[in-house]
């Protein structure tokens, strides 16, 4: 290569390794991946956590599936907390992960209409005409989608209501969708009305748990080509401790499994 | 990497390009007009509208989109009304990926015809309007025929730029198969997924189709199809 | 025929300048507006066709009213019934010279209405080209037949030999001439040209600075009187001057003539000039 081209990339390396070099986070920071649905319960047990050991957290918050093909291609994060165990069983089959992964939370769904009143009789919209669009997260990328899938299927009421499903890309947009007006009703998951914002809007009803497969979520530490911050061993402690559950719980999460 | 063609749906294929070319033509229809406007209105307002045309350039497709919910959602203003008043619903519904490809894609259509009508002789449309012509017929058989260039621009700028729409159609599409699932919408699924087989499939026939239209389109430009067609 | 009063204010190059001209154009005669670039010779053509407003003023063409700032009144250029002959032809490019003329066709006029110019501006050969293909003499034929087709009653035309050479310019004011007469037009032209404006005008006004210094018949308003004005002479440019003799340029000759009972006081290279032979003498003007 001439001294042209040499000059050419290095000017480039340069200039890309300023500005990327400068969003890097500090090295004691920890970085956690989590998927949507988690990241309102997360505020908390991050605050939790940095009082207890004073290391502080930086939380990416993406959907599960694209938090995996980014970890896949060795992004920076220290912990993974998904929406499911399909995803970080695959970063485990593809030896990224320094433990098998763990369930930390097993997630609900609930059926919820953002604008409804406390009389509405929630199930019975979802078949009426009254409700021309129901949001579900999608089956295909989104676990939560799968979960509301069997329950339409396992309630025979799959048939009736197909065509009026859209499918958000994650659990955050199918809120979206819902809290902006766009639907009037929709399967999502308890933590997002557990939240103080959703606590009371509108309303909305679990979903017996018999009618789909449990949404286990699993967590698990990345491993950096055999480096890791010692403090991600303490947040995946603290994660499995009885005051994270207790959050959890509050989040709508079940712990006891 | 290896790549792997399988079959896939051609369904969002077949929906991406219904979209592109139904966008490019209305906004043909309504492009040209607010071209004309612009090029040789003496309005003040004129640069008002011409920096909105502008927008959607400058605007996240994501933001774009989002707007677009929130003004289109039937739960409240203009999609109340809407729906109430006309039946309609622009969110989830192809006609809602129209009305957001046309102002997605508005700049890409009306800017080449605004600036190919500002750089013709002025003393074209002059000597036209002294013959007595009235401004449609001096658009129609003067102006427009004189930026066929400018025009066949605007038509693949919007055309390529709607078939690679993927902001605004994930905000108010909601991913509806046979009806708002596009092609860049089922690769991102099939890349969320890690598909990445099927993600290759739907990228390697998009860009190759898309590649020849816009090939064929820019060779008749150039003169190549002289014998075949009349340009 | 044409009656106007205009008044704008124009901004130039050289800063801004007042049009201020009251016109008055008999019916049947060929008038030229001469001046030097940028006295406002244009504007006020653009302004009897319409393609320009005026401050304040009025155009009146055989009785009917076409401006009046009073009266708000101002006619559309499509409805003035004007042929306007454009210095750099404004032909159609995507148009081939008949489909140029047949667009100029007014609502029911028969097509057969352009074979006559066809054939009097010489395009049979040209009429399946389209206006790329043509020379400027050519492009400038077919615009003045265009401007024809219609059939107006006045016929502006705003420089537009300038930008051809010399020999297609004599060709071309025979046509434009010839056009004025067979079809009994009044014409207003635009020139800075002298021997085009000697040629063809009957009546001439002289712009300067956006008023009109002088007007009247060609020769004696343009050549400053000096002997009596012979109309017989011819426009020539000197080119040198010594002790004995002086070398003019008259249309494309050289003549030198000798000094003798000449007054070279104001004569100088690239004065022009109106010389006319007299007995064994030659008699020299200047023109302004």
């Amino acid at each position: 290569m001439s001294k042209t081209g040499h000059a050419f990339y290095f000017v480039i390396a340069v200039v890309l390794m300023t500005t990327l070099g400068c969003s890097q986070p500090k090295p004691q920071t920890l970085t956690i991946a989590a998927a949507a649905n988690v990241q309102y319960a997360l505020d908390s047990l991050i605050s939790i956590f940095e009082q207890e050991t004073g290391t502080g957290c930086e939380v990416v918050v993406s959907s599960s599936g694209k938090l995996t093909a980014q970890i896949s291609k060795g992004a920076p994060y220290d912990i993974f907390l998904s929406a499911d165990m399909k995803y970080p069983e695959l970063l485990y089959g593809e030896g990224l992960l320094k433990n098998k992964p763990v369930v930390y939370a097993r997630g609900s769904l609930v059926l919820w209409g953002p604008s409804m009143s406390d009389s509405a009789d929630l199930w019975q919209l979802l078949s009426s005409d009254e409700i021309r669009k129901i949001a579900i997260a999608n089956p295909k990328i989104a676990p939560y989608g799968i979960g509301a899938m069997e329950v339409l299927t396992s309630m025979n009421l799959l048939d009736g209501v197909e065509e009026k499903l859209i499918y958000g890309e994650s659990i955050a947009q199918t809120n979206h969708f819902m809290t902006s007006g766009a639907t009037g009703l929709g399967f999502t998951a308890k933590s997002v009305v557990m939240t103080p914002q959703m606590r009371n809007v509108g309303k909305w009803v679990e979903v017996n748990t018999a009618y789909y497969t449990p949404i286990d979520q699993g967590m698990a530490i990345i491993n950096h080509e055999g480096y890791e911050l010692p403090s991600a061993q303490a947040f995946y402690d603290f994660m499995r401790s009885s005051r994270a559950q207790s959050i959890l719980n509050y989040f709508g999460y079940q712990t006891d499994f | 990497m290896q790549v792997i063609l399988l079959a896939i749906d051609m369904g969002p294929l077949w929906l991406t390009f219904k979209l592109a070319v139904i966008t490019t033509v209305l906004l043909l229809i309504l492009g040209i007009p607010l071209a004309y406007w612009l090029a040789y209105s003496s309005s003040r307002s004129r640069f008002i509208v011409e920096t909105l045309v502008s927008m959607p350039l400058v605007l996240p497709p994501t933001v774009i989109g989002f707007y677009l919910l929130l003004a289109f959602s039937p739960g409240s203003g203009f999609g109340l009304w809407l729906d109430q008043w006309l039946g309609i619903r622009l969110v989830f519904s192809f006609e809602g990926l129209v009305v957001g490809s046309i102002i997605y894609s508005l700049p890409f259509m009306v800017q080449p015809i605004r600036a190919g009508l500002v750089n013709l002789p002025v003393n074209l449309m002059e000597a036209s309007d002294l013959l007595g012509k009235s401004g449609l017929t001096t658009l129609r058989q003067v102006l427009l025929p004189n930026i066929k260039s400018s025009l066949l621009t605007a038509t693949v700028l919007t055309f390529a730029h709607t078939v690679g729409e993927f902001g605004v159609v994930l905000m108010i599409g909601g991913s509806i198969p046979e009806v708002t699932k596009v092609a860049s919408i089922a690769i991102y699924e099939e890349v969320e997924s890690l598909n990445y087989a099927s993600a290759n499939t739907y990228s390697a026939i998009l860009f190759v189709i898309t590649f020849v239209i816009l090939l064929v389109l820019n060779l008749t430009n150039g003169g190549y199809f002289k014998g075949l067609w009349k340009w | 025929m044409v009656k106007a009063e205009l008044s704008k204010r124009l901004h130039a190059m050289g800063g801004e300048m007042v049009l201020d001209v009251q016109l008055s154009i008999e019916k049947g005669s060929f008038v030229t507006l001469y001046g030097k670039s940028g006295a406002g010779k244009t504007s006020i053509l653009r302004m009897i066709a319409g393609l320009m407003k005026p401050d304040q003023g009025m155009v009146d063409v055989d009785g009917v009213e076409w401006v009046d700032t009073d009266e708000k009144l101002l006619l559309k250029p499509q409805h003035r019934q004007v042929g306007f002959v454009f210095q750099d032809y404004a032909l159609f490019p995507n148009m081939t010279v008949l489909q140029n003329l047949a667009y100029a066709l007014g609502k029911g006029q028969p097509s057969s209405d352009i074979d006559p110019l066809i054939e009097m501006m010489e395009l049979g050969d040209l009429q399946h080209s389209k206006p790329a293909t043509l020379s400027g003499g050519q492009q400038q034929r077919v615009a003045l037949a265009r401007a024809i087709v219609p059939r107006p009653k006045l016929l502006l035309l705003d420089e537009p030999l300038s930008a051809l050479d010399w020999e297609i310019r004599q060709k071309l004011q025979e046509f434009i001439r010839l056009v004025h007469d067979e079809y009994d037009l009044t014409s207003i032209m635009v020139s800075h040209d002298l021997p085009e404006v000697l040629r063809l005008s009957d009546y001439v006004y002289v712009l300067e600075n956006g008023k009109v210094v002088k007007q009247g018949e060609p020769i004696s308003t343009l050549v400053s009187n000096r002997e009596g004005i012979p109309r017989f002479g011819k426009l020539g440019e000197i080119l040198s001057i010594d002790a004995e003799s002086l070398t003019v340029l008259v249309d494309n000759d050289i003549w030198t003539v000798p000094t003798t009972n000449i007054n070279t006081h104001e004569l100088h290279p690239g004065r022009k000039v109106w010389i006319a032979p007299i007995s064994n003498d030659v008699v020299i003007n200047l023109m302004d």
